[in-house]
């Protein structure tokens, strides 16, 4: 036992002191814009490419615009890889999450950039309680998990994640909630106590992501509940959670 | 490398796949259909590296149950069952695996012959009731006290002994193989990825391994090189992972918070290689999207690092006696019934089965590179554990080795639009939880008519439950954590 502390103690401090530190080079995060000019429906090739049906290509008097659905996006670069012009680009914020499924969708010509709109001293402000709701592939849950670890360590923001339903403030979850777990996450709502909030984490808690429209009605959680913040990403990044998770917490 | 097709009338089915089973090497793989006019049985000969895939006619949607006589396959007839209406007679507790009650019940996924008057009754699910004076049951799930995906488990006990412990899944079944025929086969690795995200990189190797061979391409040496170091980045972090959760339930709480300290920097050597912490979008049909040239020298070096970091902490864990009595002859699975509900991966070989894809169906560089299996023969949860610690080496050994050894090249072949019309392609793969296989079945212009995909977990969910027989109800969880299983993954 001696020995495993000395082990401990020799490993010093692992937490991450770089809040909400961008993503390293050459790592991928979502897309962005940049100022550079999309060469129109005539190229098209980010909309063809996108896996996810993310991206719309549209031109109105003859100037082109580019409309993208973060909620939808997986993140798999592919528009990054093809776009010929540079109009669309690696975003390496991991600050991502979003009051409204409306501030996700973003545009080539009226560069919205997602953000919150928080007012300072919300009730949850220095503590929140997050029951977690998995419904999909598992790697969401393990960046949860991951926000958990010495390293990022979110128990210092206040944020703990509980066994309960009952003990929660907030619902995290995570997965495109395919038709087999309705009931179980209305019911797992009802029994929170008010006020609840509900954060929908990953593409496919938002959107289906890569399951939408098919027969499992497996197209996110705000068909089944009231969704109060989205954190996009696939899975998100454990800061981007954090964040989202903080940003909630600050809301009156 | 692609199955031979057989036609297999019914009459003989039975008898043929029981033979095979016998003979050294021979282990079935799958069985499925491709639209409800007939049984596919993939049976494998891991001797060879041989697959054979067996089309059975089938008139009136139903057949006869093999589940008496190849028990591992009273799994696959449920599943054939939901998604394909074709009913096993003489199944003794068939009932639906992947669609629930809220499903309608004329609904039946993946079959394209006509259904009709299907009643709710199919979609009834009744559990296993075990009766007896002082039987109680303890129902779990589906949604979990943990950060986990939903299952719900349904344990009969007397006093806190398990008698008998029933595992109802499909809570997350997503639809994930008919949305795999509805998009360009460019498009199918993002939906395989997403199928069981902790294991991107096996599946999306799956994906483009059946891919290619329905191209009759190969990719390059450099590219092949750096999808089995993926693999290996995975199943390092994955295992380091599980072991962390096995210690945290013990309650070694020393270990499990190094152990997912740890795991960060394995998943930043993913990144590395792949720009992504679940190395999603880096495989690909073809080779790899981006090679990670630059960044080797300091993969090697991680490694290396995390190397001289897990050594001590493995051993304080094995060397603790609380932690050793906690997992000795705790859920152990006999290698025999091993062997008849087919287990693979890590349960496996925890119950002697030498069995390793990476070996067995070996491709590119494993063909030079002997993997060093880990057997052990007592099938506990310690044996399970030991398997896992013994396979972090070998992957931490073979990500440094095949970096030093990595041919130069190209990363990526151009593949033509349309697949082989008419061919059956197969992807089968070692990923860390065991045999992943990849089945595609083409239609006449080339088009994939039927994707399929067997997840590890669909093998070893029934080991889990005969492991936590017999076993106190509070040593479930080291069983639970020891097997690791996916459930989006059986669920897709
Ligand atoms: S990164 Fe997102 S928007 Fe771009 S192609 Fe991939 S899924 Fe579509
Ligand atoms: S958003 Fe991505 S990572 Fe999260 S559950 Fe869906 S597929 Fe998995």
């Amino acid at each position: 036992m001696l020995k495993l502390f000395g082990y401990l103690l020799k490993q010093g401090v692992a937490t991450s002191g770089d809040y909400c530190a961008p993503l390293a080079e050459g790592v991928i995060g979502l897309p962005k814009f940049t100022d550079e000019v999309c060469a129109g429906t005539s190229c098209g090739a980010c909309q063809t490419e996108c896996p996810t049906q993310a991206i719309n290509v549209t031109e109105s008097d003859g100037k082109p615009d580019v409309t993208l659905d973060l909620g939808s996006c997986i993140g798999c670069a592919v528009c990054v890889r093809t776009c010929p012009t540079g109009t669309i680009a690696n975003d390496n914020r991991t600050k991502v999450a979003s009051d409204t499924r409306l501030d996700l969708i973003v545009s080539s010509t009226s560069k919205r950039t997602t953000s919150s709109n928080t007012t300072p001293q919300g009730i949850f402000e220095r503590s929140i309680a997050a029951r977690v709701v998995s419904t999909g592939c598992s790697a969401c849950d393990l960046e949860i998990g991951a926000c958990n670890n010495a390293i990022f360590d979110m128990e210092r923001f206040g944020i703990h994640i509980v066994a309960s339903p009952r003990f929660a403030d907030v619902l995290l979850v995570t997965g495109p909630v395919p038709k087999a777990m309705h009931s179980a996450l209305k019911s797992c709502y009802e029994a929170m106590a008010e006020p609840r909030i509900v954060i929908a984490v990953g593409t496919c808690a938002i959107s289906g992501g890569v399951h939408k429209n098919g027969y499992t009605e497996a197209n996110g959680v705000d068909k089944i509940l009231p969704v109060d913040a989205y954190i996009p990403g696939c899975p998100p990044h454990p800061w981007s959670i954090i964040d989202g998770i903080r940003n909630v917490m600050k809301r009156k | 490398m692609n199955p031979k097709h057989e036609i297999v009338p019914i009459s003989d089915r039975e008898k043929k796949l029981n033979d095979w089973l016998k003979k050294p090497g021979g282990r079935l793989g799958h069985i499925t259909s491709i639209d409800g006019k007939q049984l596919i049985t993939l049976v494998l000969d891991t001797e060879t590296g041989s697959s054979f895939c067996w089309e059975t006619p089938i008139e009136h949607s139903t057949y006869p149950s093999l589940t008496h006589t190849v028990p591992q396959s009273h799994w696959y007839e449920r599943t054939v069952w939901d998604m394909f209406n074709l009913t096993p007679t003489g199944h003794p507790r068939l009932k639906p695996n992947l669609l629930h009650e809220s499903y309608a019940p004329d609904l039946v996924p993946l079959a394209h012959v006509e259904v009709n008057s299907l009643t709710a009754e199919r979609r009834q699910y009744k559990p296993m009731e075990v009766t007896g004076e002082g039987i109680y049951e303890i129902p779990v799930g589906p949604i979990h006290a943990g950060i986990i995906e939903p299952g719900h488990f349904r344990f009969s006990c007397m006093g806190e002994v398990i008698f008998n412990l029933e595992i109802r899944l499909g809570y997350v079944h997503r639809g994930v193989e008919r949305q795999m025929c509805s998009v360009p086969w460019r498009h199918q690795r993002f939906i395989a990825e997403a199928a069981a995200s902790d294991s991107a990189a096996a599946n999306a190797y799956a994906n483009a391994i059946a891919i290619e061979s329905l191209c009759e391409e190969a990719t390059t040496a450099r590219a092949e090189y750096l999808r089995s170091i993926s693999l290996e980045v995975e199943r390092l972090s994955m295992h380091i992972s599980d072991l962390g959760g096995l210690a945290g339930d013990i309650g070694f709480l020393a270990i499990s918070a190094t152990m997912s300290r740890l795991r960060g920097s394995a998943l930043r050597i993913g990144e590395l290689l792949t720009g992504s912490r679940f190395q999603r979008g880096f495989i690909c049909p073809g080779g790899v999207v981006s090679d990670p040239a630059s960044n080797l020298m300091q993969i090697q070096k991680m490694t290396k690092q995390l190397q001289i970091e897990l050594k001590p902490v493995l051993q304080f864990f094995f060397n603790n006696q609380v932690a050793n009595d906690r997992m000795e002859g705790i859920g152990r699975v006999s290698p025999r019934l091993a062997i008849d509900f087919g287990l693979v991966g890590v349960a496996g070989r925890a119950s002697n089965i030498d069995y390793d894809v990476r070996r067995h169906f070996a491709r590119g560089v494993y063909r030079q590179d002997e993997i060093a299996i880990a057997i052990e023969t007592a099938g506990d949860v310690m044996a399970l554990a030991r398997v896992r610690a013994r396979e972090i080496e070998t992957s931490l050994y073979l990500i440094v080795e095949l970096i030093d050894r990595l041919p130069e090249g190209t990363v990526r072949v151009p593949l033509p639009e349309k697949l082989k019309s008419n061919q059956i392609g197969l992807g089968i793969v070692e990923a860390h939880r065991g045999e992943l296989l990849h089945l595609i079945f083409t239609d006449n212009d080339g088009g994939v008519k039927r994707y399929a995909i067997k997840d590890p977990s669909v093998n070893n969910w029934t080991g889990l439950a005969i492991s936590a027989r017999n076993n106190l109800v509070t040593d479930f969880p080291l069983c639970n954590k020891s097997f690791g299983l996916s459930y989006s993954g059986h669920d897709l």
